[in-house]
């Protein structure tokens, strides 16, 4: 894949018959949230003191509820294989004045807000890391690759708005080092590598292990897990979510798939009750659609599908029959572990008539600027990238 | 990596002052054509042959064309770089030599002798399974574990010499990919004869390019396992004796990030001496990757032109990395802009005084 004079940006295809029409808000790896409407024009840009760790969401309330890189692997003096690290918590008004912050170390990957205002999210808390003998017992994972001895283990907090911990799961004291093993080539850094946490309908927790290709499901009571989903089949998955039938939708990254064929992503839906893959998309040649870390989707009430290419900084949309029908190309260059990118986290889709959009301002001329350069009309010529 | 909708194909870049100007061979993955293109993307040829392309074609010295095709019910058919028919064909395309054998898998080499070298699949002996694999079980899909022989053939066809992996124990005790499949062990991918008369070769599935000793058959020199090199493709002995890699980056140790990497490497010292590793001097490494396929070759001026396999993407750089040249593989016009890409095996560039292409071309 080339950058330069090959790849358009913005907005590149758009079928309006076809595609669920809303807003998608994405962050990049800059200092910026983005909202941007169907054609490709911005309609708000939150700038934000911290790059994302990883996740933003548009809370119902209109606000921006959004997870930033406090400190990075260096300060902090970690590995950089314990990644997505965010650390505070921000939320933030339509105009990005602050309304509420909250220092939350060590705090990774996803956030998910409950209505009652409480955050779910993934830790490396030191108080996660593997006790001798579970470390010994498990299986997988590159030999004599363990951090300083060590290995780090998964914690889920739940915390409320004055930051007290409300809720706690351990990841070592609830799954079998035997059986929830790590993929043989990673390094045994990180067990299992919590990625991204989604509240189910009947309030237990679904969490996605990247480095055991399973998702899990977590009785919220208990603590116990409950259910095991895709092993075997999907590979270093992320961002699984239930969807309305009570399937799981989840990425499916692809990499170190036990198989020597082309790498490939797909966005796969499975039954839990028979762990079978009951629809899946995935690129007409394999290869054009991979992304190795991140990625996500998100299935709209029309029964399309909104994935993020994260590494290819690629949203699109697809239908059921997995005809495209939106696509939108990242513009925008930031740097992520010394690497500059326009890559992207996740991205979301909400309606017009979405709660958090009340009464918000969302015509483009706002932006002027950011739509002189970046909006459809300048779009889509020879065009560089280049640092905004 | 090619977007679904936004690349556009053909001739994207061509700095005529910095390239080196020549005519383009490559193979596509999809189909039994060969095709060779001037810089601008016109098509000079383009060969039809009878069998899907195996692996790839290349121009021979003598002007005609050499070529692995797939043959459709061959044995290992399901195999990455299933083959099982070697073919050479004139500038029109008539058929002057094949060799058959169903167990050919990707490449071959034309000797200086006339003689060719070939990948050959061979059944690996039950002991030697059980040393290289305890738990190995003879499961409905895993039948057999295909250990890999090199053989040199004669124009009648006669096996000359023949190289067979598995009678060296320090293949037996190389680290071997965790995650891929048993059903070919090593995965030879590639062979070359160097000035020496070894034998230059690359092993896919245990991250390690070597030199076979002709005489003794011993492995007189070895590189990048374990964790150095992931799936690499296509080593070249460069003038200077370094060695050229396409380290793809499949199935990476550690962190599942994937990039593709072109290594230079002095075989003395087991030293990078060069590489590339994406744009801007490998600042956005995302931005090159296949992770199977491909190749790279070092050009007379320098220049380096690189077979991106997966996107069917071919292009040229400098030696510092600047991409002067680029061509991105497509079927008809209106693949031009948007829709899928489209794989291609391998890609070689020829200048103009090339003695292949004497008397074929008019300038």
């Amino acid at each position: 894949m080339s950058i330069a004079k090959t790849a358009k940006k913005g907005v590149t295809y758009y079928n309006p018959k076809k595609a669920y029409n809303g807003y998608t808000l994405f962050s990049t790896y800059n200092h910026d949230v983005w909202l941007i409407d169907m054609d490709g024009y911005c309609v708000n840009r939150w700038k934000l003191p911290y790059t994302p760790g990883a996740h933003q969401v548009l809370l119902p309330n209109g606000n921006l509820l959004f997870a930033g890189m406090y400190k990075s692997h260096k300060e902090l003096g970690l590995p950089v294989e314990m990644a997505g690290i965010g650390g505070v918590f921000i939320e933030i008004d339509w105009e990005s004045t602050l309304v509420w912050k909250k220092i939350v170390p060590l705090q990774n990957h996803d956030i998910t807000p409950r209505d009652n205002g409480n955050i779910l999210y993934a830790t490396y808390h030191t108080d996660g890391i593997l006790p001798e003998e579970i470390a010994r017992k498990l299986k997988g994972g590159l030999p004599n690759t363990e951090f300083n001895g060590k290995i780090y283990g998964d914690s889920i907090y739940e915390i409320n708005r004055e930051g007290k911990i409300v809720w706690k799961w351990k990841a070592y004291e609830h799954l079998d080092p035997e059986i929830d093993n790590m993929c043989d080539l990673e390094n045994r850094v990180l067990w299992p590598y919590i990625n991204s946490i989604f509240i189910c309908k009947d309030q237990n927790i679904l969490a996605s292990l990247r480095v055991v290709s399973e998702v899990i499901k977590i009785d919220y009571r208990t603590g116990k897990v409950i259910g095991r989903y895709g092993k075997g089949k999907i590979s270093h998955q992320h961002d699984s979510s239930e969807l309305d039938n009570g399937n799981i939708l989840l990425f499916d990254n692809g990499s170190h798939r036990c198989e020597y064929k082309p790498n490939y992503s797909r966005v796969v839906e499975i039954c839990p009750d028979t762990d079978e893959i009951v629809w899946e998309y995935k690129s007409d040649n394999p290869s054009d659609f991979y992304s190795p870390v991140c990625g996500g989707c998100e299935r709209m009430p029309n029964g399309n599908t909104v994935i993020c290419d994260s590494w290819q900084g690629r949203i699109f949309e697809v239908t059921h029959d997995g005809e495209l029908v939106w696509e939108f190309i990242n513009p925008f260059v930031g740097s992520i572990v010394g690497m500059n990118t326009t890559m992207m986290w996740r991205a979301h889709r909400y309606p017009p008539d979405y709660p958090g959009l009340k009464g918000k301002d969302l015509n483009p001329d706002n932006l002027y600027w950011e739509n002189y350069f970046y909006g459809p009309k300048s779009m889509n010529k020879d065009f560089r990238p280049a640092i905004f | 990596m090619g977007f679904a909708r936004t690349s556009i194909k053909g001739v994207t870049i061509y700095d005529s002052r910095k390239a080196y100007r020549g005519l383009t061979i490559y193979t596509p993955v999809e189909g039994n054509e060969v095709l060779l293109i001037d810089m601008r993307g016109n098509i000079v040829n383009k060969w039809k042959m009878k069998y899907k392309a195996g692996y790839n074609g290349e121009l021979l010295p003598n002007g005609r064309l050499l070529y692995t095709g797939k043959i459709d019910n061959g044995p290992l058919k399901d195999l990455e770089g299933a083959g099982g028919i070697i073919i050479e064909v004139d500038w029109n395309g008539k058929v002057l030599w094949e060799y058959r054998d169903k167990n050919l898998h990707h490449g071959f080499y034309r000797m200086k002798n006339g003689n060719t070298l070939v990948h050959e699949w061979v059944r690996m002996p039950e002991e030697i399974v059980m040393e290289i694999k305890p738990d190995y079980t003879m499961d409905t899909n895993n039948q057999v574990i295909w250990s890999e022989a090199i053989q040199e053939i004669t124009p009648n066809g006669k096996v000359i010499w023949e190289w067979i992996a598995h009678e060296h124990k320090e293949l037996i005790k190389s680290y071997r990919c965790l995650l891929c499949p048993y059903d070919t062990w090593l995965h030879a991918n590639g062979c070359s004869e160097l000035p020496s008369g070894n034998i230059l070769v690359s092993f896919a599935k245990i991250n390690t390019v070597a030199i076979i000793d002709k005489k003794s058959k011993d492995i007189k020199w070895s590189w990048g396992s374990p964790g150095e090199l992931a799936h690499q493709h296509s080593p070249s002995m460069l003038e200077s004796g370094n060695i050229l890699i396409f380290d793809n980056g499949y199935h990476p140790f550690g962190m599942a990030q994937n990039y593709s990497r072109v290594l230079e490497i002095d075989p003395k010292s087991n030293k990078m001496v060069w590489s590339y590793e994406g744009p801007m001097d490998g600042d956005m490494k995302m931005y090159f990757y296949s992770s199977i396929y491909s190749n790279c070759q070092r050009l007379p001026n320098g220049n380096t032109l690189i077979c991106e396999g997966t996107s069917g993407r071919i292009f040229e750089i400098t030696k510092d990395g600047e991409i002067i040249w680029e061509y991105v593989h497509y079927l008809d016009q209106k693949d031009k802009i948007g829709s899928r890409s489209f794989p291609v095996y391998s890609a070689y560039r020829y200048g103009m005084d090339y003695s292949g292409l004497k008397n074929k071309i008019e300038n």
